[in-house]
């Protein structure tokens, strides 16, 4: 009897949502999507390529993920479980989830806790390879209490328990399908991992990797008049600018994901008569320049070089930093270089706005501020406009990976540079080496080999504990550490380390929001190791037709495409 | 040996050919402008008796091979008159000439290339009488046979491609392919020059052979001279592109008249070696001037003994300088008037292209 | 002929044995990670432990030893399971790639149609234009016709086909909307409307490789035809009164097609390769695009299975030339 209610009142929840869509399920015909970096796999625990992440959100959901602004709904749970409703343990050890009563997977079986079980077990196996560990850090156990109720027991308090199952990076899998593909077999179910079985909107009908998928309405998806689009054309590869091409001059395709276009290219493509109009998402990509806080000199000895055992003989004047990041004007660049897809910002955490910083100081360039900082360090401008002291030159080596803008960026800098008295030596290193982690490698952004070097980096999901913790002293990459380690400024500070450890015991949200800002501001403006740059955001491009998208930065830009429909 | 009996057998003429030149058009430039002509034959004119082997003798580059191949309309010669058998064809189009090739056929220098790799000599044989008879499949293979008996081929090689031959049995098959359609007159284009010397003899043999037996004339192109002297019944020397002598074997090659002729045939070894060490080399001196850019006056002048300051102004005449002997110098301006007077011919002056024997 | 070929065949093991062993220590020497294009959210420890996943544990031999195998025992019985219902291969691990975890040689299966539909009938379409205007241009040598042809095989040759591409989209897609810009290898042909699609999408990718194709062959045409138009044997033909058309169609073109074959022969393996970059450019995604986004993804096990097939395809195709040859012209002889 009360199951029934639940259900009854939950139908009237989804029909209300309804209200403003179109004419049921299927109605719609056909959705066409462009992606031009193409889908591999649809197993989110086997690629977290964020391609192969979004092509798998729209077939197989989290138990809640985030909506665009960055807060938690749920999709196969009933309800977010919080302290207040008694979903998380006083101690901060145990979250319990609730599933929605009556769900069905597409199959049309049941979807019970023993999925959700099996998921973690899935992703937890040692041998299995698992892209998506990360979420399961500090899971003890996952349990199924009862058909529809999970909890997951961590080893130690846990101020962020929304690590397992919640965004797209972490959806349930169904037991039945996967029960063969544990461990070492996971990568033999090609079936399985090219075609899960979900509960989301629709259901994989073909699938070419890295060319073409085909979905087709979910027959069993929670809303019965849902979703509008009757199939799914999910087309992969190309470049971006065939992709944009596609969506707002020629019409062929309904929406375009990630179009990193320069500026000019894509406002001739959405000018008066284009089929299509820009989105963009802007989570928490920042593009920053990191301050190597130890000496990389070469004519160190290989194991020494961009240690803690030597200090930068620069970069260690903390006016030096502050004086490069005055004389940085972030406006140009991002006019330059990203256009919509970019805003200058001075934070390391500029969103969710909860945790932004109120930090802008930065955003206006001031070259005679940067001199002035310059010479009360005692770097005097030298008979070639370089500064020197000591005998020793103000030149300074520059890398970042080999990518257009950025080196438009670098060149800028340099310039800016200039003026101030600080030679710049470029550098640009192919991505995949420079981003590929090998320790042989003298070219990785882990070594640092240079004393500047800019890239892009953000977090998973909403929450940026992970991320601040990236900063304390043992994180620093060294020979001990197989130079793994995300420390890459190799900044050290006791008091950070100790407002890490705080923010981990911490789960009042207040709380959290102001240990982020606080620690953000340590490492920009109050010592700028970290020269944030450009706040980026991801553009995309959707067919004017196409009503009831909402540009998501923190799950799949098709979080909702259960609501999408074409204008009439 | 014709003009011994110029009376017993009236003689034909067979081919006729009246100011023949076939030039060369020179394009230069961007725009691939006309800038000039190689004069390969220029303004030739003699006759072919029928039956008579008309030996065409002269150094490499001089005309002689492109002035066969015009004579039977291999190429759009630029001028003149070319008729054969009666029939006009210097300026004939392709498909009247089609109906032609069967009277006119060419033996060529090389027989390697000049046998279509992928055809089996049967093919090779049979392909003309497919385009102009109507004989029936067992009627050519017959005749097939025929021919390759008449070169002395074995019939078991009907089957095989022109590779699997030697030099000499090449050359019968491309006689044979020659002979294919009953031709009146084949123009032999150095047939034997490509040969081995113990070859050469034999094809030589062969087509005086096959001449007796079918009746055919010749014009045999040749540099070498002593085989020309073998098998010609007349000798034409060409020299730059023109015809500078022209008469019977014997007299030519025993008394030559044009100086060039003389340099010439003074270079023929002499199998006799006593008279071989007596025997006096003419050399001449400096390049066969380009084609392309002939002398003034006469063609030769830069290279004769015997040259006169008229030689450098006026070109000389082709005329009869003796009786059947016409020659092209000015040696011979005043003698050729005597001769003429001599004779009594009152259109001697118009028509000095005419033969004494056809008269 | 037939012991010329075992001969040849034998030969070319060894030769194949050390393309891909070569092929192997360059892409496993390369710089380069397959997981490089995971977010860098990933931690160090997690990403260790999907290279493991991956079989990238194991030295370098015992990988090589290991594809070889697969290579040539695994995959040829799953073949031959798969064609004969039977099972032999069940059980054993057959090439993964890296992107996929999925076996390798299902997606160049998949792939096959559309770079055989598409590069294949370019090729075919080229082959068919560049003979007859290799004919007609070498017969009228510096003729309007063969100027203007040879202008056109210019700039088919110089001009990338990435220009020539974006050019036919902008001006046919975008501006006159008569093709679509991206094609669909999901389009079944199954009646008259579908197969007009076909075409309809098939026509600028086609176009641009058949240009390109049918630059190069008409030259080779011309030029094979130029000389042997000059060989004596062709003034023996018009001596013996054949007419125009049989000369320049038995004797010239047949002895001209010879070379021709032999380089439209060599040239089969680039159709199996597909064309990288028009694939791009029309989102055709056959093994082109299949090869190229493996060796950004550093997928080796794919780029290596890829590039040993085409080193496979071009001996076989060099083989297929040389007998072609043999068989064209009667004076090669392989005893």
């Amino acid at each position: 009897m009360k199951l029934k209610t639940i259900l009854m009142g939950a139908a009237a929840v989804l029909a209300a949502s309804q209200a403003f869509a179109a004419s049921g399920r299927g109605a719609d015909g056909q959705l066409n999507l462009i992606y031009w970096q193409a889908p591999s796999i649809l197993n989110p625990y086997l690629s977290s390529g964020t391609k192969d992440l979004e092509a798998s959100s729209i077939t197989i959901e989290p138990l809640a993920r985030f909506n665009p602004k960055g807060e938690m709904v749920p999709e196969i749970a009933a309800e977010i479980p919080t302290l207040k409703n008694g979903g998380i343990s006083k101690d901060l050890k145990t979250i319990t989830w609730h599933l929605k009563p009556g769900l069905k997977w597409s199959d049309g079986s049941a979807v019970t806790s023993a999925d959700v079980v099996f998921t973690g077990q899935y992703c937890m196996d040692p041998q299995g390879g698992c892209a998506q560990l990360s979420h399961f850090q500090g899971v003890d156990k996952i349990e199924a209490v009862d058909p529809l109720t999970v909890k997951i027991s961590f080893k130690a308090p846990q101020p962020d328990p929304y690590g397992p199952f919640v965004s797209y990076e972490s959806p349930i899998l169904q037991k039945k399908q996967f029960a063969n593909c544990m461990g070492a077999k996971a990568p033999t179910c090609t079936s399985a991992n090219f075609g899960p079985i979900g509960t989301g909107p629709f259901v994989v009908t073909s699938f070419k990797p890295n060319d073409v998928i085909e979905y087709k309405a979910n027959p069993n998806y929670r809303d019965p008049n849902k979703p509008a689009f009757a199939t799914v054309n999910f087309k992969g590869g190309g470049d971006a600018a065939a992709a944009a091409r596609a969506v707002f001059q020629t019409g062929e395709y309904d929406y375009g994901w990630n179009l990193q276009l320069s500026p000019d290219v894509l406002k001739g493509m959405t000018g008066p008569g284009a089929k299509g109009h820009v989105v963009t998402a802007f989570g928490s990509l920042v593009e920053r320049l990191e301050m190597n806080l130890t000496d990389a000199s070469p004519s160190l000895p290989e194991g020494q070089r961009s240690t803690a055992a030597h200090p930068n003989p620069i970069l260690s004047d903390k006016r030096v930093r502050e004086a490069l990041s005055m004389a940085i004007d972030r406006s140009l660049i991002v006019q330059v270089g990203y256009g919509s897809a970019g805003k200058p910002t001075c934070n390391l955490v500029p969103a969710p706005e909860a945790y932004a910083s109120d930090n802008t100081a930065c955003l206006k360039q001031d070259i005679p501020g940067a001199k002035k900082l310059l010479d009360e360090a005692g770097w005097k401008v030298g008979p070639d406009g370089i500064r020197e002291k000591d005998g020793k030159k103000l030149v300074l080596t520059y890398q970042t990976s080999t990518n257009g803008v950025r080196q438009d960026t670098q060149s800028l800098i340099k310039q800016w540079w200039k003026e101030i008295g600080v030679d710049a030596q470029l550098k640009n290193v192919n991505g995949s080496v420079f981003f590929g982690g090998d320790p042989g490698s003298p070219d990785t952004f882990q070594k640092f080999y240079t004393d500047v070097e800019e890239y892009a980096n953000n977090f998973s999901g909403t929450d940026p504990q992970t991320y601040m913790s990236m900063y304390t002293c043992d994180k620093a990459p060294r020979p001990a550490t197989q130079w793994q380690g995300e420390n890459i400024n190799r900044y050290c500070n006791k008091h950070y380390d100790e407002l890490v450890a705080e923010l981990g015991k911490t789960a009042v949200p207040a709380k959290r929001e102001a240990l982020v800002k606080e620690m953000n501001d340590m490492l920009t403006k109050d010592s700028y190791t970290i020269i944030p740059i450009v706040w980026r955001g991801n553009n995309s491009g959707v067919a004017n037709s196409i009503g009831g998208e909402a540009i998501n930065p923190w799950d799949s830009e098709l979080w909702n495409i259960q609501d999408w429909y074409r204008k009439k | 040996m014709l003009d011994a009996k110029p009376a017993a057998k009236p003689v034909k003429t067979l081919v006729e050919v009246r100011g023949l030149k076939m030039y060369f058009p020179i394009h230069t430039g961007l725009l691939r402008a006309h800038t000039g002509d190689v004069k390969a034959v220029d303004d030739v004119s003699f006759d072919i008796l029928e039956g008579e082997t008309l030996g065409l003798v002269g150094e490499s580059g001089c005309g002689k091979s492109t002035c066969g191949r015009a004579l039977i309309r291999l190429y759009d010669i630029t001028s003149g008159s070319v008729k054969i058998d009666g029939t006009e064809i210097g300026h004939a189009d392709q498909t009247r000439l089609r109906k032609m090739r069967p009277t006119m056929q060419m033996v060529f220098q090389d027989p390697q290339a000049s046998l279509n790799p992928r055809m089996t000599v049967a093919d090779i044989i049979s392909e003309p009488l497919s385009e102009h008879t109507t004989l029936s499949k067992t009627d050519k293979l017959k005749r097939i046979y025929e021919l390759m008996d008449a070169v002395g081929l074995n019939r078991r090689f009907a089957n095989r491609y022109p590779h699997e031959f030697s030099g000499g049995q090449r050359q019968r098959i491309g006689i044979a392919r020659a002979l294919a359609l009953n031709p009146k007159f084949i123009v032999c284009d150095e047939p034997i020059a490509a040969l081995d010397v113990s070859i050469q003899a034999q094809v030589v043999n062969l087509l005086e052979q096959l001449q007796d037996e079918f009746g055919l004339t010749y014009l045999f192109i040749s540099h070498d001279l002593s085989m020309v002297r073998h098998i010609a019944d007349r000798i034409a020397v060409m020299y730059l592109g023109k015809m500078v002598e022209l008469g019977p074997r014997d007299p030519v090659y025993d008394s030559p008249l044009h100086p060039y002729t003389e340099a010439l045939l003074s270079a023929v070894p002499e199998p006799d070696p006593s008279l071989e060490k007596t025997r006096e080399r003419i050399i001449l001196k400096g390049d066969v001037p380009s084609p392309a850019n002939p002398p003034k006056g006469c063609n030769f002048c830069t290279r004769c003994p015997k040259v006169m300051d008229i030689c450098r102004q006026i070109e000389p005449e082709f005329r009869e300088a003796e009786p059947g002997r016409f020659v092209a110098c000015h040696l011979y301006d005043q003698n050729n008037k005597t001769t003429a007077g001599a004779t009594g011919g009152t259109e001697a002056d118009n028509e000095h292209f005419q033969q004494g024997e056809t008269k | 002929m037939l012991n010329y070929t075992i001969r040849r065949l034998i030969i070319s093991i060894p030769v194949l044995l050390l393309i891909s062993l070569i092929i192997f220590l360059l892409l496993n020497l390369a710089p380069g990670d397959p997981l490089a294009n995971q977010p860098l959210t990933i931690p160090p420890e997690v990403r260790q432990k999907m290279k493991e996943a991956l079989g990238l544990g194991a030295p370098l031999y015992v990988r090589y030893l290991l594809w070889l195998k697969q290579f040539f025992w695994v995959e040829p019985l799953h073949a031959f399971d798969w064609c004969f219902g039977t099972h032999f291969s069940v059980g054993m691990q057959r090439i993964l790639s890296w992107q996929f975890r999925s076996p390798v040689f299902d997606v160049i299966v998949q792939r096959m149609p559309q770079t055989l539909t598409v590069v294949g009938m370019s090729y075919v379409i080229g082959v068919l234009i560049a003979v007859p205007i290799g004919i007609v241009s070498a017969y009228r040598q510096y003729s309007w016709f063969d100027q203007i042809g040879t202008f056109i095989s210019m700039i088919g040759y110089s001009v990338p086909t990435f220009f020539t591409g974006v050019l036919l989209i902008v001006v046919f897609s975008v501006d006159l909307g008569w093709f679509p810009s991206i094609y669909n290898t999901n389009l079944k042909v199954v009646d008259w409307q579908t197969f007009l699609l076909q075409v309809r999408q098939m026509a600028m990718p086609v176009f641009v490789l058949a240009l390109y194709n049918a630059a190069q062959i008409s030259r080779f045409m011309r030029s094979s035809m130029l000389d042997n138009l000059q060989q004596d044997y062709v003034r023996t033909a018009r001596a013996k009164g054949m007419g125009e058309r049989t000369v320049l169609l038995t004797h010239v073109l047949r002895n001209s097609l010879i070379p021709v074959v032999t380089v439209i022969a060599l040239g089969v393996p680039t159709i199996f390769g597909g064309a990288i970059i028009t694939e791009q450019v029309f989102k055709v995604n056959g093994l082109g695009q299949l090869l190229i986004t493996a060796i950004y993804a550093s997928d080796v096990p794919m780029v290596q299975t890829l590039t040993f097939i085409f080193a496979v395809l071009i001996v076989v195709f060099n083989l297929v030339a040389d007998i072609l040859y043999g068989v064209l012209d009667p004076r090669i002889r392989y005893d």
